[in-house]
């Protein structure tokens, strides 16, 4: 057991997060009514930024440069690690969040949200349970992380008190939410059962020494986690909450839903399936491990193909948006589903490489469609019509968030999915490649059919677009960042493969 | 694993299968959240029996179920609040009459 003062050093990144988010809630008790909360947002940016510092910091710390990496910080009697792992996620998971609330200052009252302070404060207790769930050794740690994150995102789905669509989404969001929380537990139970210990590293050391002929508790359990955390990153055939959700929500929301409950969920998934699965019931001689991995390829390739093929019917972008998100956690399975061998063990780069990607590319694009709603007053795909006649700038960036999305060459959603297009085709899992390829190809349908919109259609007479300061710079900080991904991609993936090591800072000893 | 935690393992599958099976039929909101504790309490009496009498039995289990126990409550707290919010604008608590997000 270790924690001793001196340790609450190495959980400055989330303690930065969480003072901030106690600070906040007392300031907004006792500012006067009338003054604006505006300034709230920007606290908790500070916030955020603070604790992305000291992120930067553990990594550098862990990678001194010019020696030999050191070995992960472990605390709490192994149930929290500080590894490169958990640090990348975190830095990726706080630059999306403050995006995300950098777009919707001065946006709340479009988006019908009445209870501003409580909204930029909610933001600060889920990127900690995402942080938590991304550092987490232990099944205990990362629960109560993963419900801090999933919580905290029911209410903010129901800030929107007045509007029924968001009453609904909140409420279906609670109900599927809840019973893939059920199903995660009822599978870590047997977990438990089986090794005596909630420490991830244990589990899998116990796993390992058992009898053969447990191997059936183990696919239980493998099999109802998965289905739980199928439904938290929203993978086909768990993915029906995802696009009444989004439709629900205010659009800032929908956004943070997209990228950071997504990433944290991966995180966990990632670290539990090769954990637990991967290294021990090999060594005891059973079949389970290739099964485990054959279902996390079914389910991206369900997931590709389900997403993909509803998208093409849906004239609401939140809705298409969603179903794009489906389809994107589908490509993003692929690197956890191809084994790791002595011939690929790039499994990681290409997941955080395409997680950057999509980021950027998915923040930017639901920026986009809030200020293009607004001057619609709807959500249609139609609300683009003429969009490069009436706004030139807005356009091209769009063109270039749409082409990630795409996966058109020299962007950075086209490098995230070559990588891992290459990753399949090196594990001689072509089947899998051949659904990327074909699915990518049909996706080329609805993302072309928004730009047709922005520019074959004609602008005069419709309403004026005025974007706020801040959601045209997120959209050009998106857009840009989506380019540079595309031109400079090799620089980022050695930078990630030059910070990780899969043998120290990812399983768990 | 002797035959005693067999059984206890049998009335948790059983009762989280009720409880799936309330909180996919039921058509009252209350009746599904309650469904829903059903499914998380399976898993609080799997959690005490493998920390008895499974095969490596530890204090673990029980301090897990604690905090099992403790996120339900507060999950179950959320999930109630955003229904009176739904109730005061719809005044409904059927579930087949929340339909109005597009299929």
């Amino acid at each position: 057991m270790r924690l001793h003062l001196a340790d609450l050093y190495y959980l400055a990144p989330e303690l930065a997060i969480l003072i901030t988010a106690v600070l906040l809630s007392l300031i907004d008790l006792f500012m006067p009514r009338n003054v604006s909360r505006t300034v709230l947002a920007w606290l908790s940016l500070a916030g955020i930024a603070v604790s992305a510092l000291f992120v930067v910091h553990f990594i550098g710390v862990l990678n001194p440069s010019g020696g030999d990496a050191i070995e992960p910080i472990q605390l709490l009697n192994h149930s929290y690690r500080v590894d490169d792992f958990a640090n990348l996620f975190k830095l990726l998971i706080l630059a999306g969040s403050a995006l995300v609330i950098f777009m919707s200052i001065s946006s709340l009252k479009e988006e019908q949200i009445y209870h501003r302070g409580e909204y930029y404060y909610l933001f600060l207790p889920a990127i900690l349970g995402a942080m938590i769930m991304s550092s987490s050794g232990d099944l205990i740690t990362l629960f109560v992380g993963m419900e801090l994150l999933s919580i905290t995102s029911y209410i903010l789905v129901a800030l929107r008190k007045m509007n029924k669509q968001a009453n609904e989404a909140a409420f279906k969001y609670v109900v599927t939410g809840s019973i893939a929380t059920a199903f995660t537990l009822y599978g870590m139970s047997f977990l438990y059962g089986m090794s005596g210990s909630t420490n991830i590293g244990e589990i899998n050391r116990a796993l390992s020494a058992l009898d053969p002929s447990f191997s059936a508790m183990i696919y239980i359990s493998f099999f109802l986690m998965l289905v739980g955390f199928g439904f938290k990153i929203a993978a086909a055939p768990f993915h029906t909450w995802a696009p009444d959700v989004y439709q629900g929500a205010a659009t800032p929301v929908a956004a943070f839903l997209s990228v950071v409950s997504k990433s944290a969920a991966f995180a966990i998934l990632f670290r539990v399936v090769y954990n637990v699965y991967f290294l021990g019931p090999e060594t005891a001689g059973m079949p389970i491990h290739s099964d485990v991995f054959l279902a996390l390829l079914v389910l991206a390739a369900a997931a590709m193909i389900l997403g993909n093929a509803m998208a093409l019917r849906q004239m609401n972008m939140r809705r298409l948006l969603a179903y794009s998100g489906i389809a994107n956690a589908g490509y993003l399975l692929v690197p956890l589903g191809i084994q790791l061998n002595g011939m690929h063990s790039s499994n990681f780069s290409e997941l955080f490489f395409y997680l950057i990607a999509y980021y950027f590319m998915n923040l930017g694009i639901f920026a986009v469609l809030m200020v293009v709603s607004r001057a619609a007053g709807h959500e249609e795909m139609s609300g683009f019509a003429g969009l490069y006649h009436r706004k030139p700038g807005l356009a091209i960036a769009t063109l270039i968030l749409v082409l990630s999305l795409a996966g058109i060459p020299f962007t950075g959603g086209f490098f995230g999915k070559l990588y891992i297009l290459l990753g399949t085709v090196r594990v001689q899992e072509y089947w899998l490649a051949l659904v990327m390829m074909l699915t990518s190809v049909v996706s080329f349908y609805y993302y072309f059919s928004i730009l047709r919109q922005i520019f074959m259609r004609p602008g005069h007479g419709l309403q004026e677009i005025r974007p706020t300061t801040t959601l045209s710079i997120t959209i050009w900080i998106c857009a840009a960042l989506s380019l540079l991904l595309g031109l400079f991609p090799q620089w980022v993936l050695t930078s990630i493969e030059r910070i990780f090591r899969l043998s120290t800072d990812f399983f768990i000893f | 694993m002797g035959g005693i935690v067999t059984s206890y393992l049998t009335l948790a599958a059983i009762l989280f299968s009720i409880g799936l099976y309330g909180a996919l039929t039921k058509k009252n909101a209350i009746i599904v959240l309650i469904s829903i504790e059903l499914m998380l309490n399976a898993v609080n009496l799997n959690l005490i029996a493998f920390s008895k009498w499974g095969i490596n039995p530890s204090i673990h289990g029980q301090i897990f179920s604690l905090f099992t126990i403790v996120v339900a409550a507060a999950e179950v707290a959320v999930g109630i609040a955003i229904l009176i919010a739904l109730y005061r604008n719809k005044a409904t608590t059927n579930v087949t009459e929340m339909d109005t997000l597009k299929r």
